[in-house]
């Protein structure tokens, strides 16, 4: 009797994890698959007919220059996107923890950009760039400001603004949701001990947000290499293919107007060899510290 | 750190130095007052700008409308499809959601427990490999996988937005069931429940809070997500949801900027509603899990 029972349970885990299977083969790694077969192609993505060409699709991006530089873009956009979003986070939710009065006040409005769509507030940004600031700069006497996104020199450091500006509150919120799964007592022995605010932060709040910052940097990190709304509205690579983001380039391959579906297939394909590695990396470092790891 | 901290200091008598707390206090705040204003202004900015003529607006763009002129908003609710999209967008949203938050905690609660077996941790490890491959390698073929299975619509992106969410969903939730006392599901299962009573009974109420992190991330990345609806619907107008058409409200009136602020202003709207909800059911699910462990 009890054999049996412990079966039924056993069918019925098995039953509730069977659709997720499914789905997620056919519609993510069985795509997967397809992307990495089609990047060995030379399908422009219309012909009716295509050929295997083996790895020359990559040997030719290998040699591109223009490919070349926006990886190099990518990497600066995305690991800086790291930095802030760790940072600025950490920061954000420990402060917004401890605030006593509009404490849900505060929140809601910090909160609040992780509520609006990236295009409106990428459009939105863009006016502001473009009115406000020569407005501004008339105020304080300064003239000819103009909108960030005009000037290669500082077009990928507007649009990271404007990405941060939206992104930092999802983060943040994880970031608030592990501070209060961190026991009272520990900071209770800590103060006994004599620990100074800092050394509480870093003895005990720290050791214990590392699982939280993990799971955030991987977040962070995978939406900063693969980034393509704020670009896409703001700048679409331009100027001068300055904000050039991989994820643009892609798309501008695969469906722009001399489409080149095999050769973006094959961009993705290398922009996945970068994340897996990247990943792998990144976890075996933060798995090291932390009072959760087992 | 401090909220406990606060805590601290009324029940207990040992505190921080003066100096200390005085300068975390004003750089807390500091960092806040900055913080707010950098959001709040150029929601200000687009507030005051949708109720003014192009005229009005070009003359002077920090200043407050001379009246609330609702000329705009009349003109496009008027002209464009805008419910129509509203329409479209909470379709998806709402039909998404509804799966999702029902469906990740259990498959997450299977493979949870059941690590040891071969496989569970199989499919961890397959759902995990998510984590690893970036977006486009999956969109651009899914875009010609879609095309020929005659699901470049609403319903595709249903099932695909389902899809999509597993990785970061199981990844969450795994690990957050992982570390959850196993005894009062032993317990239960002893007093003869079986897996599905022992999760609806217990499981559920145990990982309410993040479920409701999940489903705030989720809702709002399926109502706000501009990519996967470029790649699936951009080509029939009929299916776009809200981001599609601010998107392409961009090229229609790239010039007369109040008339696209009062789109993004409408636009905002919902969400701001749902808004409300949101916070209150954020924090009192946050404070319940607080409280739990």
């Amino acid at each position: 009797m009890r054999k049996k029972g412990f079966n039924m349970d056993r069918a019925s885990f098995f039953i509730i994890t069977l659709p997720a299977l499914l789905l997620y083969s056919f519609f993510y790694i069985y795509s997967v698959i397809l992307g990495f077969y089609y990047s060995m192609t030379d399908w422009d993505g219309l012909a009716r007919s295509f050929n295997f060409i083996g790895l020359d699709n990559f040997k030719k991006l290998l040699g591109n220059k223009a490919f070349f530089s926006s990886v190099t873009i990518t990497f600066r956009y995305a690991l800086l996107m790291v930095v802030f979003t760790i940072v600025l986070g950490v920061l954000l939710a420990v402060s917004l923890n401890s605030v006593k009065r509009f404490k849900t006040f505060f929140k809601s409005v910090f909160f609040f950009p992780a509520m609006i769509s990236s295009v409106a507030i990428a459009l939105i940004w863009d006016q502001v760039f473009i009115r406000a600031l020569p407005a501004l700069g008339n105020m304080f006497g300064v003239e000819n400001i103009a909108s960030p996104l005009g000037n290669k020199q500082t077009a990928l450091y507007a649009v990271l603004f404007v990405n941060m500006w939206q992104s930092l509150a999802m983060p943040t919120v994880i970031f608030i949701a592990g501070l209060q799964s961190i026991p009272d007592e520990l900071y209770e022995s800590a103060l006994i001990d004599g620990a100074s605010m800092f050394d509480q932060f870093r003895f005990v709040t720290l050791p214990y947000l590392v699982p939280t910052i993990t799971v955030n940097a991987i977040l962070t990190l995978k939406s900063g290499i693969t980034s393509f709304d704020y670009a896409k509205a703001l700048t679409n690579g331009g100027p001068a293919r300055s904000t050039m983001l991989v994820g643009i380039k892609i798309y501008i391959d695969a469906f722009g107007e001399t489409p080149k579906f095999s050769i973006a297939n094959a961009e993705s394909v290398m922009l996945f060899v970068v994340i897996a590695v990247l990943s792998i990396v990144q976890i075996s470092i933060s798995s090291r510290s932390g009072v959760n790891n087992t | 750190m401090s909220a406990s901290t606060n805590n601290l200091q009324a029940k207990s008598p040992v505190l921080h130095k003066r100096g200390e707390t005085l300068i975390w206090h004003f750089l807390r705040n500091a960092l806040l007052c900055i913080g707010i204003v950098l959001i709040v202004m150029p929601m200000w900015l687009v507030l005051i700008n949708s109720f003014k003529t192009l005229e009005e607006a070009s003359q002077s763009f920090f200043a407050l409308p001379r009246s609330v002129n609702l000329d705009n908003v009349h003109e496009l609710l008027n002209g464009q499809n805008y419910f129509h999209h509203v329409g479209n967008s909470l379709l998806v949203t709402v039909v998404s959601m509804t799966v999702v938050a029902i469906f990740i905690p259990m498959v997450s609660y299977a493979i949870a427990r059941n690590m040891r077996r071969r496989y569970y941790k199989f499919l961890y490890t397959y759902i995990m490999l998510g984590l690893f491959i970036p977006s486009q390698i999956v969109l651009l073929p899914i875009v010609k996988q879609m095309a020929s299975l005659n699901m470049m619509n609403i319903w595709g992106l249903i099932l695909l937005y389902i899809t999509f969410s597993l990785t970061r969903g199981v990844f969450l939730f795994v690990n957050y069931i992982r570390v959850l006392p196993i005894e009062i599901e032993e317990a239960a299962q002893i007093d003869g429940c079986t897996v599905v009573q022992t999760y609806f009974r217990i499981v559920i109420h145990l990982i309410k809070p993040m479920i409701s992190t999940l489903v705030i991330m989720d809702a709002l990345w399926f109502w706000n997500d501009f990519q996967l609806p470029l790649f699936l619907l951009n080509r029939s107008r009929d299916l776009w949801t809200l981001p599609l058409f601010q998107y392409n409200f961009k090229t229609e009136y790239s010039f007369d900027y109040p008339m696209a602020f009062t789109a993004y202003l409408i636009s905002l709207l919902p969400m701001l509603v749902v808004y409300c909800f949101c916070q209150k059911y954020i924090i009192s699910g946050l404070t319940a899990g607080a409280v739990k462990s």
